[in-house]
Parts: C-alpha cells; sequence; structure tokens
C-alpha cells in the first residue's frame, strides 16, 4: 500500500466511474465541451454529498476594477474558486472533474454501447504517393535489381541441380555398368538429377583401369559413402551459383492511393416561434453527439449549420443552438439552402453527405410534400435524417415527419427519429445511425 | 534535528545544504513573529522535494493517511497541473504541536522565506483559535492519522475482509463527512454506546411493584393498555431534538445491509472502528474548513508584512516573491486567500482610524456633523507618520538610540552595540512590539492616506454618541499624540482568538468594505438562463457569503427520526433556508446513507418548482417567476427511488423564513 497504490485504485475507480456515455448524452451538461472536445464529467471526484442546488445558490463575485451593474450578465461562476489553489490540509480540491475524450475515442465508445459499426467510407483521392519498394518488375534500373532475390533462386536453382557426383562416379566403376546403365539408375531409382551428357563425359573421364573396380552395385554402396546436399556444400563451399536472367528482378515503389475519409454534415434546425426551449435543448443534444461521432469517424468533418423559419441562413455553430425567431415554418427553404451549399463545395464524388433535420414537424401546408420530399431525393447523401422534438406529444397539424416516414419508409439512406424527452435521445440516436449501417 | 535549528532533511547532500540555507531565515521568521505580536507553535520544518511534496499535498498535508483512491486522485491531479502551471511554491503547515511544515528543495529562497513566514502566521492561528482548540488543545494529529492509517491498513489486508468492502464503506462515510456536529468540540463516542432497548418486561414488573389490587390493575392497566404501552414504546421516536452529527446517530444505531440475507445486521466491529476513526478526522479537520477565509487571509498578512515591509526578502528575491504573492492571490472569482487578506486589513484600518477618530472628536471645535471641513487630514496623517527612529532604524548611529525607549528593546540594543546583530539585514530586532507598531502603522501606509478621510457620516455620528468630554484637546497634535498605535494590531489578535469565518464575515464586512472591493452578488436567472449581478448592497454580499461559509457552505441536513414509519427506518430533514437541495446529489447521498443503516431512509426537503407556464409568461415579460415551494419527501429502500409530495404542514417546521437568501431585486419578479 501506500501512494503507488492509492493511484493505481484511482485509476481503476476513476475508469468505472466515468459518466455512462448515455445518460451524459442525455443529460449530461454538454456545454463543457467543444466539437473536438468531449468533456464528460467525472463522478468519481465529488462523492456524492449533501449540497445545495448550485444555480438557486447564487453567489459572490469581485469585480476587477469596477463592479458590474445589477442586471450585468457575469458569466458562469469559475468552479472551484472557493477552494483556493493550495493543497491546504483537509481540502478536497475543484468541484467539477471531466474526462476529457476526443471525437475519435467517443464515437469508439458509442459504437460499442450501441452496438454500431458504421465504416466510413473514403471518397476523395488526395494523391496517389510512392509506398515502399515492394511491388517488382522484370526489368529496371540496375540500381533497383533485386538481388537478394536473383541469389537465392540462383541457390535453388544449384541445389536443385545438385548431386553427389562421387557417388555417380564410383556407380560407373561397377563392373558392367554403362553410362547407359548408370543413367537409368540415377535417374530412376536413385532420383538425381543428372544429365545423359554428364554421365557420358564422366565415363569418358574416368580411367580405364578403374572400370569395373567393385563387382556389384552392393559391393559399391559399401565402400561409399554418400554425402548430402548440405554436407557438400559445407565442405566445398559454393563456388558457382547459377545465375539466370530469368530470375532477374527489378523493385519498383508501391502507389498507394490515399483516400481521405470526409464527411460534410449539414444541421438544419427549425428556429421558429414554436421552437420553445425544451424543444431546443433536445436538438442539441441529439445533434451535437451525433456531430462528435461523425467527427470522431472520419478523417476530415466539415460542418454547415441552417437555421430556418420560413427562409434559411446558415449560421456559426456557437448560435446554432441558442437562435429563436419568430416567423412561420417553411422546411423546404433549408433544405434549398443546404443543396445549394452541398452542390458548392461539397461534391458527393469525394464527400460522404449527412443532412441532419429537426423541428417539431409542424411545416406549411403542402411543403413537405411538394417541395421538401422532391428535395431529399434530389441531394445525394449518404443519409438523410429527420428529427422530430415533441416534448408534449403530438401537435394536430404537425405531420412533416409522418410524410417523410411514409414516403421513404423502410428505405435506408433516410431515417425519421422521435424525440419527446431526454430518454429518447440516445434511441434517435441509434436509429439514425442504424439507419446508414444496414445499407452497407 | 538539532534543538536551535528545526529543520530536518534527508541524509542527501544537497537536501542538507538547503537546509542549511533554510535555517537562518526560520530562525529570524519566528523570532519576527513573535516580535510581531504573534504566539505560534514551534514549527518543525521538513525539507522534501518535489514528488514529495505531490505526495504530501495528496495525502492532505500528512505523511501517513489510510489507503484511499481519493489520494490517488489528488496526486494525479496535482501532477498535472504541475505541469502545466509550473511548480508554485505550495505551502503545508499541520495544526499541530508542533506544526510541521514542508519546504520544496527546488523553490526558490524568496518562496521558501515566503512559505516560512506564511507558516509562521498559519501556527499562529492554529495555535490560539479556539475553534483550533476544540479538537484539542494540544493535537498529536500526524501520529493520531498515522495511527489511523494503521488500522484501516490491517482491515484491508486481513484475509477475513475484502479490501474491496472496506474501500467502499470508507466511500460511504466520507459522503457524510461534512454531517458532524462542528459547533460542538468533539467527543468520541463510547465503543460499547449502542442503541438502547425499550424493555416492556420491566413496565409489567414496575407495575406489580405498585402494589395495586388485582380489580385496579385489570380495570385500569388491562392487557389492552399494557400492549398500548408496548406499541408506544415501540414507536419512540429518536432522537429527541433533531441531531446534526449524521456520523455519530450512525456510529450508534446504524447497521448494515447484508445483501444475500437481504436483511439489516448488525455492523461488524471494523465497521464500526472505521466510522469512528473518520469520524474523528471529520473533526480534526473541520476547524479549518471553518476559518479558511480567516486562517488564510490571517498568513497572508503577516507573510507580507514580514516580506515586504521588513524586507524579509532581499531585493533581488522581491521580484519572485511578489510573483508567488500574486499568484496565489489572484486567482480571480472569489477567493478566500484576497478576502481573508482583504477583509483583516479592512478591520486594521478601521479600528485604527476608530481610535483616531475618537480623540479627533475630543478637539475643541470639531464635531462629527463639520469633521470632514474642519479637519485637516494632512495634518493628521503627518502627525501619525513613524517619525524616523523606528521608520529608519538602525541605519543611522546606535549611540542616538535611547534604551529606555518604550519602542526599544533595550536587550537587542546592547548586542547591537556589541556588534552581535545584522543590522542591515534586521534592523527590526532594535524595536520593541511597541516600536514596530508604530513602524508598521496602517494609517499612513500609501494606500491607506485616504482611508481616515473617507469615514461616513453615519460612522461619526455613531462614534460621537459615546463622547462626553468633546473638548479635550486644543489641538490635532495634543488629541493625536497618545494615540495607541497598537490598536489595530491589538484587535486583530483578538478576533483571530474567537471567531469563524461566518462571525468574522457577519461582523466586518460593511458597505465601505464592498464597495471598495467591488463584491457583489449574483443570481441565475431562470428566464434567461443566465447568471447575473444581482446587488452591491453589503447586506445582500454578506447573506450570500454566510450562505458560502456557514456549515461548510452545505445544506444542514439532521436526523430527525430513527424510528420512522416506525418501522427503524432512518428520517432526515433538510432545513430549508430558502435555497433548494440539489435533488441528484441528494439521491446519491441517500444510497450512501442507506448502507449504513441498512434500511430504509427517507429525507424531508422542500423543492422548489417552476411551473411550464409561468416560466414563459416570466420570460416574455422579462421578469423572474417565482417558484413554488412544495415539501417533498424522497425515500430509498435499498431498490428503489420514491418521491413524494407531502403536505407543508409536514415540513413547516424546516422552512426557515428569517433570512432571504435570494438577492435578486424586488422589481425583478414576474
Amino acid at each position: 500500500m501506500g501512494l503507488r497504490d492509492d493511484i493505481e485504485r484511482y485509476k481503476d475507480v476513476g475508469e468505472d466511474r466515468r459518466q455512462d456515455l448515455s445518460e451524459f448524452i442525455q443529460y449530461g451538461d454538454l456545454g463543457q465541451s467543444r466539437r473536438d472536445e468531449v468533456n464528460i464529467p467525472i463522478k468519481i471526484i465529488d462523492l456524492p454529498e449533501f449540497e445545495y442546488d448550485q444555480r438557486d445558490m447564487g453567489g459572490v463575485g469581485q469585480g476587477d476594477g469596477g463592479t458590474p451593474e445589477p442586471g450585468d450578465p457575469v458569466g458562469e461562476p469559475e468552479p472551484g474558486d472557493e477552494d483556493g489553489e493550495d493543497g491546504d490540509p483537509g481540502e478536497e480540491g475543484g468541484e467539477h472533474e471531466y474526462y476529457e475524450m476526443d471525437p475519435e475515442e467517443f464515437a469508439e465508445e458509442l459504437d460499442e454501447q450501441l452496438g454500431l459499426d458504421l465504416d466510413p467510407k473514403g471518397k476523395k483521392v488526395i494523391e496517389e504517393k510512392e509506398g515502399d519498394f515492394t511491388d517488382l518488375t522484370r526489368t529496371g534500373p540496375t540500381g533497383t535489381l533485386d538481388f537478394e532475390r536473383l541469389f537465392k533462386k540462383g541457390l535453388k536453382r544449384k541445389l536443385a541441380m545438385d548431386f553427389d557426383r562421387d557417388y555417380v562416379r564410383a556407380a560407373l566403376q561397377i563392373d558392367g555398368w554403362g553410362p547407359a546403365k548408370v543413367f537409368e539408375w540415377a535417374r530412376q531409382q536413385e532420383n538425381l538429377p543428372v544429365s545423359r551428357a554428364w554421365i557420358e563425359s564422366a565415363y569418358e573421364e574416368l580411367p580405364r583401369d578403374e572400370r569395373g573396380t567393385y563387382a556389384s552395385l552392393e559391393e559399391m554402396e559399401t565402400d561409399i559413402e554418400r554425402t548430402s546436399t548440405a554436407q557438400r556444400i559445407r565442405r566445398d563451399g559454393i563456388d558457382q551459383v547459377p545465375f539466370r536472367r530469368e530470375d532477374e528482378r527489378y523493385r519498383y515503389p508501391e502507389i498507394i492511393e490515399e483516400r481521405e475519409k470526409n464527411v460534410v454534415v449539414v444541421n438544419i434546425r427549425d428556429v421558429s416561434g414554436s421552437m420553445r426551449q425544451k424543444k431546443r435543448e433536445l436538438v442539441e443534444r441529439t445533434f451535437t453527439p451525433l456531430d462528435w461521432y461523425l467527427q470522431g469517424k472520419y478523417d476530415n468533418a466539415e460542418f454547415v449549420y441552417i437555421a430556418h423559419d420560413a427562409d434559411a441562413w446558415e449560421v456559426e455553430r456557437d448560435d446554432f443552438f441558442g437562435i429563436r425567431s419568430g416567423g412561420g415554418t417553411r422546411i423546404s427553404s433549408a433544405y434549398e439552402l443546404a443543396k445549394e451549399r452541398l452542390d458548392e463545395e461539397f461534391p458527393f464524388s469525394e464527400w460522404n453527405r449527412y443532412v441532419f433535420a429537426a423541428g417539431d414537424s409542424e411545416n406549411s401546408s403542402n411543403d413537405t410534400e411538394d417541395k421538401v420530399i422532391p428535395l431529399m431525393q434530389e441531394i445525394d447523401a449518404n443519409l438523410h435524417a429527420y428529427v422530430e422534438t415533441q416534448p408534449s406529444g403530438n401537435a394536430i397539424n404537425a405531420t412533416h415527419a409522418e410524410e417523410v416516414q411514409q414516403h421513404f419508409g423502410g428505405s435506408d439512406d433516410v431515417a425519421v427519429a422521435y424525440i419527446s424527452s431526454p430518454e429518447d435521445v440516445t434511441d434517435a440516436i441509434y436509429e439514425i445511425l442504424s439507419t446508414e449501417e444496414d445499407n452497407e | 534535528m538539532s534543538d536551535d535549528t528545526p529543520i530536518t532533511a534527508p541524509e542527501d547532500i544537497e537536501m542538507q545544504r538547503e537546509a542549511e540555507r533554510l535555517e537562518e531565515p526560520v530562525r529570524e521568521a519566528a523570532a519576527l513573529a513573535k516580535k510581531l505580536g504573534l504566539n505560534p507553535f514551534p514549527v518543525n520544518y521538513w525539507i522534501v522535494d518535489y514528488d514529495e511534496m505531490n505526495e504530501l499535498i495528496a495525502y492532505g498535508g500528512f505523511q501517513q493517511r489510510y489507503p484511499h483512491w481519493r489520494w490517488g486522485m489528488t496526486y494525479d491531479r496535482q501532477q498535472k497541473q504541475g505541469q502545466f502551471l509550473g511548480g508554485k511554491a505550495f505551502e503545508i503547515v499541520n495544526n499541530d504541536n508542533p506544526a510541521h511544515a514542508f519546504l520544496q528543495i527546488s523553490n526558490a529562497l524568496a518562496d521558501q522565506k515566503a512559505v516560512i513566514t506564511h507558516v509562521e502566521a498559519h501556527s499562529d492561528f492554529f495555535a490560539n483559535n479556539k475553534w483550533f482548540g476544540m479538537f484539542s488543545d494540544d493535537p498529536d494529529a500526524a501520529a493520531q492519522l498515522a495511527r489511523h492509517g494503521e488500522t484501516i491498513q490491517e482491515y484491508m489486508q486481513d484475509p477475513e475482509i475484502e479490501r474491496a468492502e472496506v474501500e467502499k464503506w470508507i466511500d460511504h462515510i466520507l459522503c457524510l463527512e461534512d454531517n458532524i456536529d462542528q459547533h460542538k468540540p468533539y467527543a468520541p463516542l463510547d465503543p460499547d454506546d449502542d442503541a438502547p432497548e425499550v424493555d416492556t418486561e420491566e413496565l409489567s414488573d414496575e407495575l406489580g411493584d405498585l402494589q395495586l389490587s388485582e380489580e385496579v390493575r385489570q380495570e385500569v392497566f388491562d392487557e389492552e393498555w399494557l400492549d398500548a404501552q408496548r406499541d408506544d414504546d415501540d414507536a419512540t421516536t429518536f432522537p429527541d431534538e433533531p441531531q446534526r452529527d449524521i456520523l455519530a446517530f450512525l456510529r450508534t444505531h446504524g447497521m448494515q445491509y447484508d445483501t444475500d440475507a437481504e436483511k439489516a445486521i448488525e455492523m461488524k466491529e471494523w465497521q464500526k472502528e472505521i466510522l469512528e476513526i473518520l469520524r474523528t478526522e471529520a473533526y480534526y479537520f473541520a476547524p479549518q474548513k471553518m476559518t479558511k477565509v480567516m486562517n488564510e487571509g490571517w498568513a497572508s498578512y503577516w507573510e507580507s508584512l514580514m516580506m515586504a515591509d521588513e524586507n524579509f526578502a532581499a531585493s533581488d528575491e522581491f521580484i519572485t516573491y511578489a510573483d508567488h504573492m500574486s499568484k496565489v492571490l489572484g486567482s480571480g472569482g472569489l477567493n478566500p486567500y484576497s478576502l481573508g487578506l482583504q477583509l483583516w486589513k479592512f478591520v486594521e484600518n478601521t479600528t485604527n482610524r476608530r481610535h483616531v477618530v475618537e480623540e479627533l472628536l475630543c478637539v475643541d471645535g470639531i464635531t462629527w456633523r463639520n469633521f470632514h471641513d474642519t479637519v485637516d487630514f494632512e495634518a493628521v496623517l503627518a502627525e501619525l507618520e513613524p517619525d524616523p527612529m523606528v521608520a529608519s532604524i538602525g541605519s543611522d548611529s546606535l549611540d542616538a538610540i535611547d534604551a529606555d525607549d518604550p519602542r526599544v528593546d533595550a536587550e537587542a540594543l546592547e548586542a547591537a552595540r556589541n556588534g552581535e546583530i545584522d543590522l542591515q539585514q534586521y534592523p527590526w530586532k532594535l524595536l520593541s512590539y511597541e516600536g514596530m507598531c508604530k513602524r508598521h502603522y496602517s494609517l499612513t501606509k500609501p494606500e491607506n492616506r485616504g482611508f481616515v478621510s473617507r469615514i461616513s457620516m453615519g460612522e461619526l455620528e455613531q462614534i460621537s454618541r459615546y463622547m462626553f468630554d468633546d473638548s479635550k484637546y486644543d489641538s490635532i497634535e495634543a488629541a493625536l499624540s497618545g494615540i495607541d498605535y497598537a490598536a489595530g494590531w491589538d484587535r486583530m489578535r483578538e478576533i483571530r482568538e474567537s471567531h469563524n469565518d461566518v462571525t468574522f464575515l457577519d461582523e466586518f464586512l460593511t458597505q465601505e468594505f464592498v464597495d471598495e472591493h467591488n463584491y457583489f452578488t449574483y443570481e441565475y436567472m431562470q428566464s434567461s438562463g443566465d447568471y447575473r449581478a444581482t446587488s452591491t448592497d453589503y447586506l445582500d454580499v454578506k447573506k450570500k457569503l454566510m450562505l458560502q461559509f456557514t456549515n461548510f457552505g452545505k445544506p444542514t441536513i439532521v436526523v430527525s427520526d430513527g424510528n420512522y414509519r416506525n418501522r427503524n427506518e432512518l428520517l432526515l430533514e433538510h432545513q430549508y433556508n430558502g435555497v433548494a437541495l440539489d435533488i441528484g446529489q441528494a439521491k446519491d447521498t441517500l444510497q450512501r446513507v442507506f448502507e449504513l443503516w441498512g434500511r430504509p431512509v427517507a429525507l424531508r426537503t422542500i423543492s422548489k418548482e417552476y411551473d411550464d407556464h409561468d416560466l414563459e409568461v416570466a420570460r416574455r415579460r422579462d421578469r423572474e417567476p417565482e417558484p413554488k415551494e412544495q415539501g417533498i419527501e424522497i425515500r430509498y429502500d435499498g431498490r428503489e427511488f420514491t418521491r413524494e409530495d407531502v403536505e407543508w404542514s409536514e415540513v413547516e417546521h424546516l422552512a426557515a423564513t428569517d433570512v432571504d437568501y435570494d438577492t435578486k431585486p424586488e422589481e425583478w419578479l414576474a
């Protein structure tokens, strides 16, 4: 026990107590995170305690060079201020701790938790680069000759042609055995790779008086000890490796097609008067994890945020979830803008496209059928999704989601999800992401 | 450890050298602290390296604690912070007699000195503040905590006991570590003090002893009555008074829940002992939590006085010192160090000012009405200015100094004349406490020169109300000739003896202070969903600070009934002061309480509920909605939670209405 041990235990406990991912998506404080860094509160840091509701408690601040007027916004109270800085005896320190995840890790964990496995498609060839010199060709500059290969081939060849010459010569010394007899014996009984020509010339070279040294094959075999190829190479070395032209290979570099996995996500949100606080929050809870997920899955992710009432306009992410306007609703306005933006900058041949829209399903009459659905068909995308957020059940004339679903029902590139409370969020995310997974 | 230099360093040449280097600063800081009127516990200093320092920080300043993951967590965080923020000079000092403090070897000399002076002042606070005396007048903390550590470690290593069980048990208890009665002195619980049992047998026996006739007995005290008595007895609600020390109550009456048997069973010996150990530690650390603002402010005040005003840092060290100070004090938001430091300085200034003004109002012709117009404040300041003798003592010939001057330390003067004192470094040695008071008199310091003239008419009138002889003096000079320059410091020491953060803030926070330091309150706005500044009125600021510092800034939860529903369930009550409970946390905590009670547990509180419609209306009108207060009871039976609304009459006694902690202006409300 001791420090090592306590740190070890902390690591174990910390791993266990990071807020469950789905719980975090449903109820967690998404605001602590950025698009490229997901901060998930770690429950561990505070063992639970009886505490005041932080918001209800309010607090005291100190102005820097002046005092704010009553009514001035003062920003989020900085956590941990009251705790001072130095590790005072008995102090527990900061109140909010976050487990940092990058989007890759987030996507991995979400895959695991929801049982998803979206395999991102590489679309755009960004470069052909020379890989390692691993491919081979029969011709090429001398410098790229694969000598090692040539040598090995040659050696193999040599080994294949090698035979125990002394042994064959001895066979020629058997009384009554001529070249024809020896050739037949060597090839058929001994399986030696010897040629007729070699035997004949060996026979010629053999002194006359040595022909008939042995009375029989048996006698020769007892007198002569056979050697194996390995023994001979060890004894004699390789004086010559038979290099052949046909064994020559030249190396050249492998060409790798780098496909970058690009994704463009279009987030569309209805900001009209009917989209109250709760609905807005539900959209944020659904879109934000989707953003993280796709960003984590692809090498390069671009995001387009479109807000619309009766008209549509592009906004920054920071503003996207907060905007509220007064006007009516015409969803097609957003799809028109989305199409324009996508065609301009993100050709489908090079980009994976995701078009996510959310709202309370209210739309101006016939807009869905006459315009939105045709637009959705026109806009090529890996996935279109519509997320209906209706905290208090369905409104009568809110039929957009339904119409879309009826039209595309069962299709593998259009998903429709309904959310009425934070509990539904993870299901909706699953619904959306699994729709595309199916179409692979 | 040698006797005169209480610095300990490991057998390492570097460490030893550092110890030697710091011998003089340590000795002189203690001497200077005494000269300034402080009376600290002796401090033992230990030289440690960076890793050891981090480890000490992680273990709450002690070398030996019980095994627990949270130390590992703090260490981990400490290291990460160190990586990003760079090594900061940490001051660790333990409330102990002698106190123990740690100096990190890699720190610059200026930082070491800053830590040493800071530590001396903390040690003075430990030794003299009565809240620290509540745990023990003569703590032996390091040894006690080490013993606790050993005990718990033994349990963890006991093959009969699962380590994970011990860890979980510790976690449960730690969730309630602030639920003690920190305003009462710590009293150990008798290990045999278990739940009192109501003995109904005894009752029948007693009736027998009354020697009533069988008839009367039959008539009046029939079986039915006896039964009813039994029921009543079983239905005894205890405790009689709501009890704040939940840990003590659980230790005495709690049980553990046996998951296999699905029922409550007696706590094991080890469980009881660990509960008591952690309760003891909670009491030990409570005073530090209760006096954080005061204690840190106190230490910062004297550190800065010793370092900057008494040149305890050499001139090149001063830059690093100032740097260090601003890092500690300037961390933005509400910082207990700077709040404390500012408030102590304010107390010093107001005390001195009051004393000066009292004298000035006795000058013929000066009244509270004409004060600002009549008084020549420059003349007042010139009069109060420390004369060169104390201001720059030691720089001139020693012969001119009169040994009988009460501002002079005659003994030191003698020694100095014999050349035994380094006057270049330590001129203050020549002065007595009285001399030091004059030398560091607050009102003439550059930053406070407007302080006397800023006194409000209200305060003047109040002071003058108790003046009888208002023309004692004929001139300002005469009035100020008898000024007690020690008034500020004397008062500060009194306050550090008896106050804690709550009483300190309550008594000394004024509008003048709040204005001078730009304090303001803020609230969360339901309508706009953000935080807004709400008030700069000192009463509001004070209320909010009270909320933040009373009861460790936590809601007050008491044990109301240990036999709730007549089924030995536990009922806790939240004494609602208008600020709602964090229900999520409360539920998580209830689960832990269940583990320590063994039977169902319930919590009553009052929740604030906002109606969606009201919220929308309020938002449209740019006003704040009024919440509806609703009594609720949350119950946890080991498996699931239930939440029920309860009648207002059931929770009315919990709702305190004397202070409204909400600082939103009235006209903001819908």
